[in-house]
């Protein structure tokens, strides 16, 4: 029954949807009429997906969808998180959430009704054919054929909180920059729109940025502290073509700012709200198709391969086209000087457009050498960290000073300050790294996340200004911003860079040395939970005599899908992470292998400061 | 020039979209890679024997006839969906010399396993420490390697092994 509603209601918003799509001069109603058709939209489309998670949580196994990804066993939180932990729900949530942004901004735009129409109806078509891939390629709404008691479970590696909302925060991001997108090809098509939309722009993609960010982060966290293989980011296709769109949101931030009327700026402007969107549908094909193999694999099925390819060929292509035949032709030149912000931004943009064409050519060269000679190639973490990395150095360089540039002149105020500052900083940050453990990269990121922090606060203090009103903290927000992704970049180089392995085979009651610490397994113990057996060696982490903190680590046994994971035992610090994998056993004598990660912290409290920084951008003045 | 810039994402979209569009007609599938060694001598180990500490198996003394190695675990739920076909390729070649390597394995789950599942083979070998497989470049279990009289790796399967994959692949290399 449920899973009736949820389907109708599906596609009675897809239909109010193509009601909305019919021009005004055949449907001839009033505006304040067609936003309630879309809102109605908006309201059966979240009917069907609160239906859905309704069968979830019920777990309404006569749902063929909810047989296959759900148990009754499953705690009730997993149960709701299921309703999108698989292929069919994500795309509801995802089309749910195209339609969501539409009736934001339906309320909140700014612009003349008749450009907002014009963007609804973008965001309508955008939506009919998610909606129509749901219904004919993967309609979580079907009925199991027999009758079952029980269903066959979610994957155990997914019971978690960091990944129950980590795919909702990842879509709210990716779908986001679908309003972006169609504020872009509205713009296009509307002949004389007035400049709101670029504020529109500016705001709408910061809030997908915004969401972007923390999504990638929570997978990220989840991946450091789940798959146990002592890192936080690996390179991995679905982690790159998340960061594509990324980068590229990046570009679009930055872009909107340098707007002083320049119609290259606009076009650039334009193109980028394409580009991000179509990496978004890129994702989404590279992980649905089962084209790539990763973590994220879900099972592949051609059809729904050639389905969203020929959605990101037909979204895509149509903006791109768009754009080449109704592209903005008024010239007004560029204020271009030395070192002025417009010269630093476009920079910036050069160098961000260049990290994503070379992640997108590491991302999908596996596949064009496979058509090409039918060899089987990986391209991993080596080549992204010797081609991407070297790109981004001078960008994050430029980002130390470009807030504090002028647009008009080419001359930045108090230079001579920073000079100084910058010389001391580097001798200081030489010594430090000359005599503890030298490493050119260790010290090339260092100076960089001290440099970029302390010039950002350096540009603060020279204010003279202090106050504590949103107007103020919104005046320094390009700094702050710019001081977490300081504190990352810290962060980044001293984890990957100084991290610390070692392997042990030790027995309960004994101790090894770790550095400064020493790490004794204390015990071992076994819980039956609701839904798995779990299996956990408890350590303990002491500095002389003295007890710093317990560590759990262990295993979970899962009945139902007969799977084992590894529960990896973390011990969080503000300067290191203690990270311990509880290997085999044998002979009561127990492999562990652990890690020192240093100021991984610094990588979160990064991220936080700069999801920070993007509220604070969207917040009104 | 200013058209070509236009123009260019256009290009680049069509192309990567005829590769996507390719590689899916041609059905590849990501989950089956090739294996590295294919057509190369078998690496070198040493196993021991599962229900005996003091035999070893050796890679040097395997050459001169066809062998079958799989690589199974207690653990590995689609390892028995898959086992009984073993029993089938004995009757079918009975001089094929067949090995299985429990893999990562607690050797008396192994030996319980092989004791509810029967044991198809001529030599069940220990692979705790995955080195084995880590040196064949296992991508999964259960995965499933031929290697000719000369030592060198004739085929290989990652997944689980079917009845059409032992008729239509297997039986025709020997």
């Amino acid at each position: 029954m449920i899973s009736l509603i949820g389907f109708c209601s599906l596609c009675l918003s897809t239909i109010f949807s193509f009601v909305v799509l019919i021009p005004y001069s055949i449907l001839q109603i009033k505006v304040k009429y067609l936003f309630f058709i879309f809102r109605s939209s908006t309201f059966l489309v979240c009917v069907s997906f609160v239906s859905l998670i309704f069968a979830y949580i019920n777990s309404d196994f006569s749902n063929f969808n909810v047989f296959q990804n759900s148990h009754s066993n499953k705690p009730l939180i997993y149960k709701i998180t299921g309703a999108w932990g698989n292929h069919e729900g994500s795309i509801l949530l995802w089309v749910c959430m195209i339609s969501i942004y539409g009736f934001f901004y339906s309320i909140f735009g700014k612009s003349f009704n008749d450009f907002k129409i014009t963007v609804l109806k973008i965001q309508s078509a955008l939506f009919i054919i998610f909606a129509l891939f749901i219904i004919f390629t993967s309609n979580p709404f079907l009925l199991n054929p027999v009758l079952v008691e029980e269903g066959l479970g979610l994957n155990p590696i997914l019971q978690d909180p960091a990944l129950a909302i980590h795919p909702p925060m990842l879509y709210l991001g990716y779908v986001g920059f679908s309003l972006v997108f169609s504020l872009a090809i509205a713009s296009l098509l509307k002949t004389n729109p007035d400049q709101i939309w670029i504020m529109e722009i500016r705001k709408w993609s910061m809030i997908s940025w915004g969401f972007l960010t923390a999504g990638i982060a929570l997978g990220s966290y989840w991946a450091y502290y789940e798959l146990g293989w002592g890192g936080w980011w690996f390179w991995d296709p679905v982690e790159n073509i998340s960061l594509m769109p990324w980068i590229a949101g990046l570009a679009l931030v930055h872009s909107v700012i340098m707007i002083r009327g320049e119609q290259a700026i606009e076009k650039w402007i334009i193109f980028l709200s394409i580009l991000c969107f179509s990496l978004s549908i890129l994702g989404t094909f590279l992980v649905r198709s089962g084209i790539l193999t990763s973590v994220h694999s879900f099972a592949a099925d051609a059809s729904r391969g050639l389905f969203i390819l020929l959605i990101f060929f037909v979204t895509t292509g149509f903006g791109l086209l768009v754009f080449l035949i109704k592209s903005p032709s008024k010239k007004n030149d560029l204020h271009l000087l030395l070192i002025n912000k417009t010269s630093a931004l476009i920079i910036n943009n050069i160098l961000m457009m260049i990290a994503v064409l070379t992640i997108l050519l590491g991302t999908i060269y596996p596949i064009i050498i496979e058509v090409l000679t039918n060899t089987r190639i990986s391209v991993g973490g080596p080549y992204f960290n010797s081609t991407v990395l070297p790109i981004l150095l001078p960008g994050f360089l430029l980002m130390s000073v470009a807030p504090v540039l002028s647009w008009q002149t080419n001359k930045i105020k108090k230079f001579k300050i920073y000079v100084i500052c910058f010389f001391i900083l580097s001798a200081i940050v030489l010594l430090q790294s000359y005599f503890t453990n030298f490493n050119p990269w260790g010290f090339i990121g260092l100076i960089l996340g001290v440099w970029i922090i302390f010039a950002s606060i350096l540009s603060i203090v020279l204010r003279y200004k202090f106050s504590i009103t949103i107007h103020y903290v919104k005046t320094i927000n390009s700094f702050i911003a710019h001081i977490g992704v300081g504190i990352m970049i810290i962060g980044i180089t001293f984890s990957s860079i100084y991290q610390k392995e070692f392997n042990f085979n030790i027995a309960v009651g004994e101790e090894v040395i770790l550095d400064n610490d020493f790490l004794k397994f204390q015990d071992t113990k076994i819980i039956e939970e609701k839904n798995y057996q779990s299996l956990i060696a408890i350590f303990s982490l002491e500095k002389k005599d003295r007890i710093v903190s317990y560590i759990e680590t262990g295993k979970n046994y899962y009945p139902v899908s007969k799977t084992i994971t590894s529960e990896v035992g973390i011990y969080h610090d503000w300067f290191k992470d203690v990270y311990i994998i509880l290997g085999s056993e044998n002979n009561d004598i127990w492999s562990i292998r652990v890690y020192l990660n240093p100021l991984v912290s610094f990588i979160w409290i990064g991220v936080f400061v700069m999801i920070f920084s993007s509220i604070i951008a969207v917040i009104k003045k | 020039m200013k058209k070509i810039l236009l123009i260019l994402p256009l290009f680049l979209l069509t192309t990567i979209c005829l590769f996507f569009l390719l590689f899916i007609l041609l059905k590849k599938d990501p989950n089956d890679p090739p294996s590295a060694l294919l057509n190369k001598s078998i690496p070198i180990f040493s196993s021991t024997n599962l229900y005996n500490d003091s035999e070893f198996l050796e890679s040097n003394n395997l050459k001169g006839q066809y062998i079958l190695i799989n690589f199974f675990a207690s653990w590995c739920a689609p390892c028995r969906v898959e086992h009984h076909l073993f029993f089938e390729i004995k009757k079918q070649k009975p001089e094929l010399y067949i090995i299985g390597f429990s893999h990562k394995d607690d050797p008396n789950n192994s030996k319980k396993y092989l004791e509810e599942e029967g044991n198809p083979y001529s030599f069940v070998g220990l692979d705790q420490d995955g080195k084995i497989a880590f040196e064949f470049g296992v991508f999964g279990l259960p995965e499933t390697f031929l290697i000719n009289n000369k030592g060198k790796i004739i085929f290989k399967h990652t997944g689980i092994l079917t009845k059409e994959i032992i008729d239509n692949e297997i039986s025709k290399l020997f």
